[in-house]
């Protein structure tokens, strides 16, 4: 069990401090660059800035996913509550991102073709499917024991994450095998201008990310922390002899 | 060699429980059949050739069909109070996580021995013989991917709360790769003209999937079984 | 069979806080104490079923949570629930869990156990048609069929008929000189009369472990009184 020591409090503190100072910096330099300075797409105009966002958010979704099936290996090998709270965290931010990017892609969707939905946009689909997939993390947690939890969470973030790249390929071939549909064309050809605001933003979400990460985290272990204060208290006062 | 031993124990246990109650796969069967008149009825009746979706019925009515079974996975075990009996047993975990596929595929492969038959001759105007060959395959395929997905799973809601509830949420959205790539196979034999590169295509995928699952499974079902 | 520092805890609530528990072969030893002491956890822990938090227990050389599967070959658990499918005959029963535990030449040996547990007349039946005690004896058999060096009981008088509880005596008293018995039960007097010796357990710990050839009845009615508190 993980004991919580007060040293490192105000240590982890400072560097979820300066990190979220630094996503936020970063946030605003892309926002403004994406919206101020990159060129402006000919074809779609305007509406193609959140194609940026929209982007970067499923990138660092993916981060996110990875980073709670690492996380998920760690905890079956080595148990602990650390590899846990990371994982669990990394599956809340990352299913948070997934759906930003299925908001976003339905703004862009209405912006250039008038619908909210198309069943043939591959992101919109393939990141519908990964949220299906990752809510049921949730379920699955809030359903087993206290004492499983960690351990299936585990198991089913492997197991999700091992499901995501044949979910997307499915949703390729799903009109036909041999002529799938190839990676949308989008953005393939940037300028170099609009590249530098696009890695700039998926920095700026990765940061976003290792700071909500590590906020979660630290409040999971101070939960536990004062899970733990409580219980040995209530254990003193069950015996008011304090003898063993 | 006692590996063996065990696993046909294992499996011949469920048979025979199968053989004696009836339950499971009855029903199974029953709930696929009036889930293909739904589908029918919900969007066939306005599909003008209905070939074309021959496929997407059978394997939405399939793996809807595969939640009950999944869900009947470990059940005995638990209603007639013999999970300790088994887990002090000396079996590896993995022997049981196969013996629970292997259950699986057969169940789903009963169903499908009334099911697809069915969707054929209620979806399509003629079909082949060497086309229901075609079809066996894509059927064990898709069998295994569900098995492997659904085992694995299953194993981890037998001790939860509100199973019947958790093993849709759980295993659906794992299931849709399986649930395109077994329509477009079958797709590929019953829609005009067989397509056979595109019929080759679907089932690597499907034997990819199983692959990919099956190390998953190898890799994580200690964890899942043992306390 | 040897137990070294078992500690278990469920939900952070510590259940067992460090036991040690030696059980020679041919021993036969009841624990006892109050509920929620602890006492069904540690035989869980020792059946494999659990594993605990801290510490080990070993069946002859193979210590486990390592050596589990060798382990399970040479312990015979019974709970208060028999372990037998009851949609399978006894007959079924029985040649399934032979066959998980490797039982040579289970065609002899599955009529013997179930002459043993008089339910031979029965074999063909399936169990849901059987009386509790009639199954609570065919999960004797089950326990015995795979002539395990150690039997883990728990509570197993609950449900037994007459018939069963003599066939139970005859076994925990009658088990051949190498056959090693841990007992968890409330019955302090069939404690006291079956078993050479009697462990508490209380608050999670052994609190004391007495031979029953130098203690009467009362005497450990006296001490189980004190420590159960």
């Amino acid at each position: 069990m993980t004991t919580f020591s007060m040293t490192d409090t105000p240590r982890a503190g400072r560097a979820i401090a300066a990190l979220g100072a630094l996503s936020a910096v970063l946030l605003a330099v892309a926002t403004f660059g994406v919206f101020l300075v990159a060129p402006e797409d000919a074809a779609s105009g305007v509406i193609q800035r959140i194609f940026y966002f929209h982007v970067s958010v499923a990138l660092v979704s993916m981060l996110a996913f990875m980073v709670a099936c690492i996380a998920g290996i760690v905890h079956l090998r080595r148990g602990g509550d650390g590899s846990d709270d990371v994982s669990l965290a990394s599956i809340a931010i990352g299913l948070m991102l997934a759906v930003l990017t299925v908001i976003t892609g339905s703004i862009w969707a209405k912006a250039a073709w008038g619908f909210w939905w198309r069943w043939d946009d591959l992101r919109l689909v393939s990141f519908l499917l990964i949220i299906l997939l990752y809510a049921a993390y949730f379920v699955l947690r809030g359903s087993a024991d206290e004492s499983r939890q960690a351990r299936f969470g585990a198991v089913y973030a492997i197991f999700a994450f091992a499901a995501v790249p044949l979910s997307f390929y499915a949703v390729r071939t799903a009109r036909s095998f041999i002529h799938p549909v190839v990676v949308t064309s989008k953005g393939a050809d940037m300028p170099g201008t609009m590249l530098v605001w696009f890695l700039i933003s998926v920095v700026a979400f990765t940061a976003l990310f290792v700071t909500l990460l590590l906020v979660e985290v630290q409040q999971r272990r101070a939960a536990r922390a004062l899970e733990d204060v409580k219980r040995r208290l209530e254990a003193r006062s069950a015996t008011p002899t304090g003898g063993h | 060699m006692s590996r063996v031993r065990q696993l046909r124990a294992l499996v011949r246990k469920d048979v025979l429980l199968e053989a004696h109650t009836k339950e499971t796969i009855v029903a199974m069967a029953l709930f696929a059949l009036v889930s293909m008149v739904i589908f029918q009825f919900a969007v066939g009746q306005r599909a003008g050739d209905s070939s074309l979706i021959a496929g997407g019925i059978i394997w939405a009515t399939v793996s809807l069909a595969a939640v009950l079974g999944v869900g009947r996975t470990w059940v005995p075990e638990r209603e007639q109070r013999v999970l300790d009996g088994l887990l002090t047993a000396p079996v590896a975990r993995l022997t049981m996580f196969m013996a629970r596929a292997i259950v699986l595929t057969l169940f789903l492969l009963a169903v499908e021995v009334v099911i697809v038959p069915l969707g054929i001759v209620f979806f399509t105007r003629q079909i082949a013989p060497s086309d229901l060959a075609l079809m066996a395959g894509v059927c064990v395929l898709a069998n295994l991917c569900i098995a492997v997905a659904g085992t694995l799973l299953a194993s981890m809601s037998v001790f939860s709360r509100a199973r019947e509830l958790v093993i849709p949420v759980l295993l659906l959205p794992a299931l849709v790769p399986v649930v395109i790539a077994a329509s477009g196979a079958t797709q590929a034999v019953l829609g005009p003209g067989t397509q056979l590169a595109e019929y080759l295509g679907y089932c690597r995928f499907l034997a990819v999937y199983a692959a990919v699952f099956s190390l998953v499974a190898y890799a994580t079902y200690d964890h899942v079984l043992d306390d | 069979m040897r137990v070294r520092g078992v500690a278990h805890a469920f939900a952070g609530r510590p259940v067992l806080a460090g036991v040690d528990l030696d059980v020679a072969a041919g021993e036969r030893v009841a624990v006892v104490g109050p509920n929620g002491a602890g006492k069904s956890t540690l035989l869980r822990i020792m059946a494999t079923l659990l594993t605990p938090r801290e510490g080990t227990v070993a069946v002859g050389g193979t210590p486990y949570p390592e050596g589990v599967r060798a382990a399970r070959r040479r312990i015979g658990y019974l709970g208060h629930d028999p372990l037998v499918y009851l949609d399978l005959t006894a007959w079924q029963n029985l040649r399934l869990f032979g066959d998980l535990y490797g039982v040579d030449g289970l065609d002899d040996a599955v009529p013997d156990a179930l002459a043993r547990v008089g339910l031979l007349p029965r074999a063909h039946d399936h169990v849901r048609t059987f009386s509790r005690g009639m199954a609570q004896r065919l999960g004797i058999a089950r326990m015995l069929l795979h002539s395990p060096d150690v039997l883990l009981l728990d509570e197993p008088y609950t449900g037994l008929d007459a018939q069963g509880s003599r066939l139970l005596d005859g076994i925990v008293t009658g088990a051949s000189s190498g056959t090693a018995v841990v007992m968890v039960t409330h019955d302090l007097a069939r404690a006291h009369a079956l078993c050479g010796r009697v462990v508490m357990i209380a608050r999670g710990l052994l609190a004391w472990d007495a031979g029953t050839a130098d203690v009467s009845h009362d005497q450990l009615a006296q001490r189980y009184a004190e420590s159960a508190g």
